[in-house]
């Protein structure tokens, strides 16, 4: 197995001598640094159109790295549209390059459950077809394929809200027939049925993290469905405190299987002094979450949709290049608490298609640097960095990676004919 | 569900196992495509699942794969067959209920040359038993037949989500296969914009998967140059930047890469239009600096470089076919240009006449290097009866010109870009399959003179980042249309849509990205929702 372990040191040193030295030279602590230290090798070397060889120009090199964030990440979504297996390990690879670190796995929503879970093995009939599906070795093989290359995969089962495809194959999770979301939270089969997939769950997905969503959740259905508001009438429970009761409740059981918590923003909004204290809030909505999350003093990671949602094609890579983590905290105590953060990659008009294609390329790479680079090394004005994207995008597409051209927001197309240096 | 009545006593069990057995054929059928259609096909109602040790057996083959483009095509086809989920299932499971194992395939090839020529016979004949024999069996006459007999193959296997194995469903299987026309091409234009290696190769493998044949390589026009020209070392210089560049190693190894999964590569020089980018090496193949193009029809040089390059390409580009353009040549710059237009009235040439010399010159140049000439079809429409009378006229502007070309006696290829033209985004998919190349023609001769056609992927607003879900599923359309028997073909497109909807899921579950049916070209899907209904 893999022992690959969120916050260890990721950092390496590479020397690359002139003439006196048959070998180049890179350090590390870790096995992962020293691939962060082969991916940046790799943008050393060019081959030269005259002599067809592979060259290193400009030696001698001498570079220092280590990331700034510990936790740079990428969402993808499972549920809106499948991803088959080849697609995702494109995506990790592409990752690589970009030295990310997280790959945030959202499995399943409200559209389709696609995964095998062995305790539930109905669950998965929640999936488009039976083709359109992870097998639990599938699922072993994505976490393998991405420990190898030094990602970690959190995965994320999204609860009470976005779960309307568990009932397909457990009808009994539902309020009832026709008021298919939340998860029946008056139900006790409801919290096996989640214990269930979060021990299946720890046979896989190593890392110390796990998501458990809880976001956008619309409580309606609890207090129009009769058994459900008798229920809170005899917990003495608003529809609020049951939303509350649940998260936590859900919490519990995964510290049970050793797991520290991700929750999306709204359980903090809502009763943030009520969470597991190791809980990470993860910021979505807007800007300022990561000052009052701090402030309270638990951790946080970004993906402020107004700038790091890759779905929001219309967002262009100088807002990804310039969303800052920290926001407007000074205080160095309450930076630390910021892991890092996330581009987020909805699949509502993704699929194999265009997913890795243009909507994630080369609007990901923009962000990777906020999340890797010292802030002083930092371009003030994205605009400053535009050749040395430009020249990233077309690196990507000379290793296969299908990443869009920078001008316009995500996945246009080319303008018009030209060099791929100028697009 | 034949077979499984004779091995069940009871009312009960048989009842309940014909429920299961119907309800998980309706389910299979969803699977159990096949894009082209084959020409003959049939099948039974049984289960076999591959072995973990699939073999690859040639006994009896007279073919002896010096260079092992069989044992890679194998190869090839059960890395595809692997690719989408991890087989973890046990194969000796006596619970699954009528399967049997499959050991292997028997490849038997009667031709024992492996090499690629225009025309030879690429039909395959494929049968995977019941329970009775271990080994599936191939027949073809040469080898690339047997790699189309393998791409049919790898479809019919699919991954059963509960055993966790390879299966073929729906055996015995009995396919006689060959293509209708033996030109089956796809064009990209690698000047607009420039295209990786990767990338060019990805689309030669996605090519393989519906039985295309000609990769029709548009490698220079007027915005960039980008190919090593040993003769003439400074062409390339008209490249967008020193990277985006092919070296000649680079060409081989697309032609190499191309030929040993069947593909011919057709080079084309688009002359004497769309050729500026020639001139940033050798500026004097411009009229003038202000007026450049098209090439300087006056000067004995032009004609040197075209024979430099042909003679380049003859050491790399096998296939018997070049391809010298010829398309919307606008002469003014020849008329005004003093030189030039002295040179005209010398010749006692107008300006058609001499875009008619330049074409045939151009002509003779290939022919002495041992090619057979295509030219787009504006040739044909100018000075039709001048050409070379081997020339194989390229149709592209629109309908009709079929009928004339073959009443002249000449070889035709289709491209007309009202339903060919892959950049036209919102051609949709049923006007690709509903191309039918020989148009009105009812006379077998002529019909024999249509040798099939391309889907084009013109380059202006496509390169690395949106080729592939630009090409695909619009040109599996046409593919099925120039492979598959006429008779077999659907009159009504829509009739073929679940089909294609699930060859381009399998293209997806293959990394292959293939935009949704739904919609023109490359549109990204609409909804969340099955692969199958997008």
């Amino acid at each position: 197995m893999v022992q690959l372990e969120y916050g260890a040191d990721e950092s390496y040193k590479l020397v690359v001598a002139s003439r006196e030295k048959p070998y180049a030279q890179l350090e590390a602590k870790s096995v992962y640094g020293a691939l962060h230290g082969l991916q940046t090798f790799s943008q050393l070397c060019h081959f030269n159109m005259k002599k067809k060889v592979i060259e290193i120009l400009m030696t001698p090199w001498n570079i220092t790295d280590q990331p700034r964030f510990s936790y740079r990440g990428l969402l993808i979504d499972t549920s809106r549209h499948y991803l088959p297996l080849p697609v995702m390990k494109n995506v990790i690879d592409s990752m690589t390059y970009t030295k990310l670190n997280v790959l945030h796995w959202h499995i399943v929503d409200t559209q389709s459950f696609p995964l095998e879970i062995p305790s539930y093995p109905k669950l998965w009939n929640g999936a488009y077809s039976p083709t359109q599906r992870y097998t639990f070795e599938d699922a072993a093989e994505i976490v393998n394929y991405a420990g190898r290359r030094g990602i970690h995969v959190l995965a994320e089962i999204d609860v009470p809200g976005h779960a309307l495809s568990w009932g397909k194959g457990y009808p009994s999770l539902w309020p009832s027939k026709n008021c298919q979301e939340p998860l029946d939270v008056s139900s006790d089969f409801t919290f096996k049925v989640i214990d269930g997939i979060l021990s299946d769950f720890s046979k896989i997905f190593k890392f110390k993290f796990i998501h458990l969503g809880g976001d956008e959740v619309n409580t309606t259905c609890w207090s129009t469905t009769p058994r459900i508001s008798k229920w809170l009438k005899k917990h003495r429970k608003t529809e609020a405190e049951a939303y509350e009761y649940f998260v936590l409740r859900a919490q519990k059981i995964a510290s049970s299987h050793g797991y520290e918590i991700i929750n999306w923003e709204e359980t903090f909004n809502n009763f943030g002094n009520k969470l597991n204290p190791k809980t990470v809030v993860h910021n979505w909505l807007g800007t300022g979450v990561v000052g009052r999350v701090t402030a309270a003093g638990l951790r946080c990671i970004m993906s402020n949709q107004d700038k790091w949602y890759l779905d929001h094609i219309d967002t262009p890579w100088q807002m990804f290049y310039a969303n800052e983590p920290f926001e407007m905290i000074k205080d160095e105590k309450r930076q630390s608490l910021v892991l890092g953060g996330e581009v987020c990659m909805w699949g509502e008009h993704i699929d194999a298609s265009d997913i890795q294609p243009q909507t994630i390329w080369p609007r990901a790479a923009a962000a990777a640097e906020r999340l890797w680079t010292p802030y002083t090394k930092l371009a003030e004005n994205p605009d400053k960095v535009t050749t040395r994207l430009a020249h990233f995008r077309c690196l990507l597409n000379e290793r296969g990676v299908a990443a869009a051209p920078l001008v316009g927001g995500g996945r246009v197309a080319p303008f018009e004919p030209g060099s791929c240096l100028a697009q | 569900m034949r077979g499984i009545a004779t091995k069940i006593s009871g009312v009960a069990p048989l009842f309940l196992l014909f429920i299961a057995g119907a309800v998980s054929a309706f389910e299979d059928i969803e699977k159990l495509r096949i894009w082209p259609l084959p020409a003959e096909v049939s099948h039974g109602g049984r289960r076999m699942y591959l072995s973990e040790d699939f073999k690859l057996v040639t006994e009896g083959s007279k073919y002896e794969d010096p260079s092992g483009i069989l044992k890679e095509g194998f190869d090839r086809m059960l890395a595809v067959v692997r690719l989408s989920h991890v087989v973890s299932g046990h194969r000796n499971s006596s619970s699954s209920g009528g399967s049997a194992l499959l050991e292997g395939l028997h490849v038997i090839i009667s031709s024992s040359t492996d090499e690629l020529e225009y025309g030879a016979d690429e039909s395959y004949k494929l049968v995977v038993p019941s329970r009775e024999k271990p080994y599936a069996q191939l027949e073809a006459k040469s080898v690339y037949g047997a790699l189309h007999g393998l791409q049919t193959f790898s479809q019919l296997c699919h991954f059963n989500m509960k055993k966790k194995v390879i299966e073929i469903l729906m055996t015995p299987w009995n396919i006689t296969d060959q293509p209708r026309f033996s030109y089956r091409g796809l064009l990209i234009d690698t000047s607009r914009h420039y295209l990786p290696l990767p990338v060019m190769k990805n689309v030669i493998d996605s090519m393989t998967y519906t039985k295309l044949n000609v990769l029709h390589w548009h490698i220079v026009d007027t915005q960039s140059f980008p190919l090593e020209i040993p003769s003439y070392p400074k062409l390339w210089n008209g490249a967008y930047s020193p990277t985006q560049r092919y070296t000649f190693e680079d060409a081989a190894e697309i032609v190499n890469y191309a030929g040993r999964r069947g593909i011919h590569v057709l080079a084309e020089i688009d002359v004497p239009g769309h050729a500026l980018s020639w001139g940033k090496g050798y500026p004097s193949l411009w009229p003038s600096k202000n007026c450049q193009e098209p090439l300087d029809v006056s000067s004995d040089f032009t004609f040197k470089v075209i024979d430099g390059i042909l003679s380049d390409f003859s050491k790399i580009f096998k296939f018997k076919f070049i391809h010298l353009g010829g398309d919307e040549v606008n002469t003014t710059c020849w008329s005004t240009t003093p030189r030039i237009s002295k040179w005209l009235k010398k010749h006692r040439k107008t300006e058609a006449e001499a875009y008619e010399y330049f074409v045939l010159r151009a002509q003779k140049i290939a022919s002495s290097h041992g090619y057979e000439i295509i030219n787009w079809e504006e040739t044909f429409n100018n000075f039709g009866n001048k050409l070379n009378p081997k020339t194989v006229v390229h149709n592209w502007l629109g309908t009709g010109v079929v009928g004339r070309v073959t009443a002249a006696g000449l070889r035709c290829i289709m491209s007309n870009q009202d339903k060919w033209y892959l950049d036209h985004i919102d051609t949709p998919w049923q006007m690709f399959y509903a191309n039918e190349p020989f148009e009105m023609i009812k006379d077998e001769k002529r019909q024999s003179l249509v040798l099939g056609g391309e889907v084009c992927m013109w380059g202006e607003h496509i390169d690395a980042s949106d080729i592939q879900q630009t090409i695909w599923p619009r040109a599996a359309a046409a593919a099925e249309r120039l492979w598959t028997p006429y008779t077999k073909l659907a009159e009504n497109p829509d009739k073929v849509t679940t089909r294609l909807a699930n060859f381009r899921c399998l293209l997806n579950e293959r990394g292959v990205a293939a935009a949704p049916l739904v919609g023109g070209g490359r549109v990204a899907p609409f909804e969340p929702g099955s692969c199958l209904a997008q």
